[in-house]
């Protein structure tokens, strides 16, 4: 974990007086696809100076409405004015150059560039006829000194964590003299941290006059950094308030047309079976010395920052990667796994972080996808029997709201939530003993999450051993009945959730 | 295609480094016997692997060295081996082009290191110090006269042209055209290449049969491949019978096709003379005697009656 | 989503219809049962190797070696095929298996040594080749059973055996496609390698089987080529893997994996050979058939990134 030396000042912009002057105007903006109303009469307005919060569940329209914006879907109808011009008929490039730049949540970097080179890309110095790496560096180099971002310039964008290349991004949005900046939940990779480091970068463009568009699913973050905020649900507008009017369960409620009174629903179990133990597990350079247990009908948390070892355990032993020593028991017989087909067959399910890279096939639809894991038992003599797989789908699918309408819908064209409901049916249907949560509401909204809260606990409930990844401290306190405190690859600490808090929990994650 | 050529030539040129090796060794034991150098122009084909094969044994008769490599029709490899070849101070020679224009380089820089060069088979725009070969125009009037006879002078004629562009398709298609204009009866109805290929050519020969069907009165290949090819589409449309079927090379199997009454005729061109009266000519320039500049070997037209002689 | 993924299919299948009505309105002889007979079997080794590599790049890979296992199994299978030598099932099976092996060897390489596969099969189209000319002596094998002649020209049920085995391959790899667990591991293979990966699927294994399958539907062609044109030749099937490849393209696979279907590729099969056939019927000369050929490859990409743009 690299240390920040600005850390820890809690920052408070939305007492910041907002300017203004608009810079940004979006009216009556409609889009469709396929004749479904993805938008419908979106009205918008950003203020020179101003951070604005885009708030709604997955499917409220956030993703096509900012699509939109950047030029990289037209809209049926509607006008979006910049500086007082109109611009709905730009593309991309162009309206890079007018001053809209937008952090995506897939990084797009090259991996084999450099930071400096990623930076310039497209628009390098040249000296004669060749790049100008000197200059570039040079450049990058006090660019990054004056955003406060401690990242070697001539390091390749592949080197870099996710938090890392989400600064970088920030920072060629910044070199483009981007006036408004579009976020897209730039901090779900992030750690506390880094969080507060990007909180400081935000402050330092608005004082410079740049207008943020942020959208996140954290409200802790969206009350301490908006100064207004837009709800969208189910891609109507619903509406625009200054943050100070507001209040959590308020916007919740904006949000999602109904009050959710509670998230968190976590409660104490009685010792039960073990069903996974882990002893002495080793990897080189990740982990070492981890030894913990899982209980039937348990949720055990792992806590720790960004590169504490967390996800690297997690695929040791679902047999992604293959680790040094310890051992692994299920049930009290001990396994050995080499690949995930036989973490599969021992029981053992994971979710992973990364949903993209390792969770679904996008061009499969949401049954195939689902039925991925245990096709063979839908299968005589190598045929699928599609009856059955079906039948076996639509009650997974209904156990966890996944509509089956949907059922044959390529997942790519899924929201981010849904998504993640199918990643978590297709290691549910493979008929787990312990699954392995791998930050599960990561990149989705509030309603989806508590739905996945409220799964975890049905799942405890019947008996499944869970084991809970996650960077969200709140998350981890309210869903776990124990946590393990990693730092560094050490499992500091185990802690009841009698025993935890907040402050505990940080205490040894960062020592 | 270019990779796949560029792979090769990898391979061949580690297979030339290991083959060039022992040949330098075999000097030194044998300072006095004569070496030629051989380059063909591609190891892939019937006629040419026949011609090989009787200089190899030419050579064994005459007690000469042989470096044989294969230049893939590839006139830039040919012109590289030809340069090693000079390198390895050769006493003679002997090319096999690839190309009219593009191999002539390689017989210039033959003659500028006094290394004396002979062509087999096909020419080069320069001129080698003797050439053994036939004269492929020659063979396009052989068939073609066949054919006329064989017509009484008149009807309709389909020909299956070799790879476009290459020196034995333009000449056997230009021997061809001469004894048509002769002959103001013959119609040439279609032409079309089947790239020296039978099943391509069988494919053409079906389709022609679609769209001429009994118009067709006789069939003129480039090669006995795609005679045996159109030959075997007649026979499947059953109509074999009523067309003349000719082509060029008398390979193996056309000869047994001709034997069986099915290809109509195929123009012999001798492997055995050309390749034996290469070695013969680059020997005796290397020893200092002379030689003819221009050695041709005559073709001659094998139908049923003769065939038998040519059978192995 | 599922009716645009639909008319995706339907959009290539109606530039097939167009082109086909069109044909036979300039050409009369073009919509006859006895010319789409010629039309299908023309296509059909063509179709099996398209077939074979359609699993192959919807895992995202390539086989470039698809016509040397052309050649490979078709001398093997010549070799055996003489008359009175061994029952028609040996060669059959020997063929078979020559294909399977390089086919494996394919998989192997891609699986064990992680190089990419247009390197793999690069080298092993190269390898094949050799082996080939190795096997046969650089010379075309003739002289075969009419047994193993009858399956390329022979009729059971009134139908060319061609075409049956063509529309038996048709229906067994669109089932293993389809209905199969293997199928659906090669979609996500395509799709996602990691997410399969780490779905329990073995990645290994499935890649091993796509190029093993790749392989044995080679080597099936290649017994079929050769007994078409009754001989087996060593420099058969160059080139073929770039036709197998253009089909399969044509018929909406696409080349990053994921995507594809068998019956995409039948029509990209069937448009290639309907070309062919057209052209040669019009007497079009081959020169603007490459450059047709050319076109529709592109406009069948454009048309499918069109459709995806559309689909967003």
């Amino acid at each position: 974990m690299r240390k920040f030396p600005w850390k820890q000042k809690k920052m408070n912009l939305n007492k910041m007086q907002p300017a203004t002057e608009p810079i940004l105007g979006v009216n009556s903006l409609c889009k469709s696809f396929l004749g479904v109303k993805a938008l419908n009469d979106i009205h918008f307005e950003l203020n020179k100076g101003e951070v604005h919060a885009l708030l709604g569940e997955n499917g409220a329209g956030k993703s096509t409405f900012m699509k939109i914006l950047i030029g990289l879907l037209k809209a049926d109808s509607g006008s979006i004015y910049f500086k007082g011009e109109p611009i709905e008929n730009l593309d991309v490039h162009a309206i890079i150059q007018k001053g809209i730049s937008m952090i995506h949540q897939e990084i797009l970097m090259i991996p084999e560039l450099s930071v400096a080179q990623n930076i310039f890309l497209a628009k390098e110095v040249n000296r004669a006829f060749f790049i100008d790496e000197q200059v570039i560096n040079q450049k990058t180099e006090t660019l990054l000194r004056s955003m406060g971002i401690d990242i070697e310039v001539s390091e390749k964008a592949k080197n870099l964590s996710i938090a890392q290349l989400q600064l970088v991004e920030i920072a060629k949005a910044v070199s483009n003299e981007a006036k408004v900046i579009i976020m897209d939940e730039p901090s779900s990779a992030l750690s506390e941290l880094e969080v507060e480091l990007l909180f400081k970068i935000i402050a330092d463009l608005k004082s410079k006059g740049v207008s943020i568009i942020y959208i996140s699913h954290k409200m802790d973050e969206i009350f301490q950094i908006a100064d207004r905020i837009t709800i969208l649900r189910d891609g109507k507008y619903i509406a625009t308030k200054n943050t100070k009017d507001l209040d959590k369960s308020g916007l919740i409620s904006l949000m999602v047309g109904r009050e959710i009174k509670e998230l968190f629903t976590a409660k104490e179990l009685p010792e039960s079976e073990v069903i996974l133990k882990v002893e002495n597990l080793n990897k080189k350079g990740r982990f070492s010395n981890i030894n913990f247990e899982v209980h039937s009908g348990e949720v055990l948390g792992i806590a720790g920052l960004m590169g504490a070892g967390r996800t690297e355990i997690a695929r040791a032993i679902y047999g992604l990667d293959n680790f040094d020593s310890g051992e692994i028991r299920l049930k009290g017989k001990k396994i050995s796994i080499k690949s995930p087909k036989d973490a599969i067959a021992e029981g053992i399910g994971y979710v992973s972080e990364d949903r993209k890279g390792l969770g679904f096939i996008p061009e499969l639809s949401v049954k195939q996808n689902i039925s991925l894991s245990s096709i063979s038992a839908y299968s005589k003599a190598f045929l699928i029997d599609k009856k059955e797989e079906q039948k076996a789908v639509k009650q997974i699918a209904e156990e966890l709201q996944i509509k089956a309408s949907n059922l044959n819908k390529k997942v790519k064209y899924l929201s981010g939530g849904n998504q993640q409901k199918v990643v978590i049916a297709r290691v549910l249907l493979a008929k787990p003993a312990l699954v392995i949560l791998d930050e599960p509401s990561r990149g989705i909204d509030i309603g989806a999450k508590h739905e996945i809260y409220k799964l975890i606990r049905q799942l405890t409930e019947k008996g499944l051993a869970v084991l809970l990844i996650s960077s969200e401290l709140p998350e981890i306190l309210g869903m776990s009945d124990r946590i393990v405190v990693l730092s560094k690859g050490k499992q500091k600490i185990t802690l009841t959730q009698k025993e935890a808090s907040q402050e505990k929990i940080m205490h040894y994650a960062l020592h | 295609m270019v990779m796949k050529n560029t792979f090769l030539n990898f391979l061949v040129g580690v297979l030339l480094l290991s083959a060039c090796n022992p040949s330098a060794n075999e000097k030194q034991k044998n300072p006095d016997r004569i070496r030629i150098g051989v380059s063909m122009l591609s190891m892939q084909n019937e006629f040419i692997v026949n011609i090989s094969d009787e200089m190899q044994i030419k050579a064994e008769e005459l007690g000469v060295e042989l470096i044989m490599v294969d230049a893939e029709r590839s006139p830039l490899k040919q012109i590289e081996q030809v340069e090693s070849f000079i390198a390895q101070k050769v006493d003679a020679i002997i090319l096999n082009p690839c190309e009219f224009e593009a191999s002539s380089p390689a017989v210039t820089k033959a003659l500028d290191a006094n290394i004396p060069i002979v062509n087999v088979n096909s020419a080069t725009k320069i001129q080698p110090v003797s050439f053994v070969g036939s004269d492929d125009v020659e063979s396009g009037r052989i068939a073609m006269k066949y054919i006329s006879e064989k017509l009484g002078g008149k009807g309709n004629i389909v020909m299956i042209q070799g790879l476009n562009g290459q020196a034995a398709q333009i000449q056997r298609e230009q021997g061809a055209k001469e004894i048509m204009e002769q002959n103001p009866g013959l119609k040439m109805i279609a032409q079309q290449t089947a790239e020296w290929d039978r099943s391509k050519s069988m494919d053409l020969m079906q389709n022609w049969i679609q769209s001429y069907g009994t118009k067709i009165n006789a069939v003129f290949a480039h090669n006995d491949e795609m005679g045996l090819g159109a030959v075997k589409a007649l026979q499947d449309a059953g109509m074999k019978d009523r067309v003349i079927v000719v082509s060029i090379d008398a390979i193996a199997d056309a000869l047994v096709s001709v034997k069986k009454g099915e290809l109509d005729a195929t123009v012999f061109q001798d492997a055995k003379k050309q390749g034996a009266g290469a070695i013969d000519a680059a020997v005796k320039i290397a020893k200092g005697q002379k030689s003819e500049k221009e050695i041709l070997i005559p073709f001659k037209l094998l139908t049923k009656v003769d065939v038998d002689a040519y059978l192995k | 989503m599922r009716y645009i993924n639909k008319l995706r299919h339907y959009g290539i299948f109606i530039v097939f219809l167009a082109i086909c009505i069109n044909l036979s309105l300039i050409s009369p002889q073009f919509l006859t049962i006895s010319n789409w007979t010629i039309i299908i079997t023309q296509v059909s080794i063509n179709a099996l190797l398209a077939f074979g590599v359609t699993f192959v790049i919807i895992t995202g890979g390539i086989d470039l070696s698809l016509g040397s296992i052309v050649a490979v199994s078709g001398v093997t299978a010549a070799m055996l095929a003489h008359p009175n030598t061994y029952p028609l099932i040996v060669p059959i099976l020997a063929a078979l298996f020559a294909g399977l092996l390089i086919g494996a060897f394919n998989g192997f390489m891609i699986t064990k040594s992680k190089i990419a596969p247009f390197i793999v099969t690069l080298g092993t189209m190269t390898i094949g080749r050799g082996l080939a000319l190795i096997l046969s002596d650089g010379r075309p094998v003739s002289n075969l059973s009419d047994s193993f002649v009858f399956i390329g020209s022979g009729k059971l049920l009134g139908l060319p055996i061609l075409i049956l085995i063509l529309v038996i391959m048709f229906i067994i790899c669109s089932v293993i496609l389809n209905k199969t667990t293997l199928g659906r591991y090669i979609y996500a293979l395509g799709g996602n390698e990691q997410a399969a990966r780490a779905s329990g699927i073995m990645v290994t294994r499935v890649k091993m089987m796509v190029y093993s399958i790749s392989g044995v539907l080679a080597g099936l062609a290649g017994i079929l080529l050769t007994s078409r044109i009754t001989t087996g030749q060593p420099n058969a099937g160059a080139g073929f893997e770039l036709d197998a490849i253009a089909a399969v393209v044509i018929g909406g696979t696409s080349t990053s994996g994921g995507k594809g279907s068998i019956g995409g590729t039948m029509i990209g099969v069937l448009l290639i050979g309907v070309i062919n056939n057209s052209l040669d019927l019009l007497n079009v000369s081959s020169y603007y058939q490459q450059v047709v050929m050319g076109l529709i490859i592109i406009g069948a990409v454009v048309l499918d990134s069109l459709n995806q743009k559309s689909n967003y």
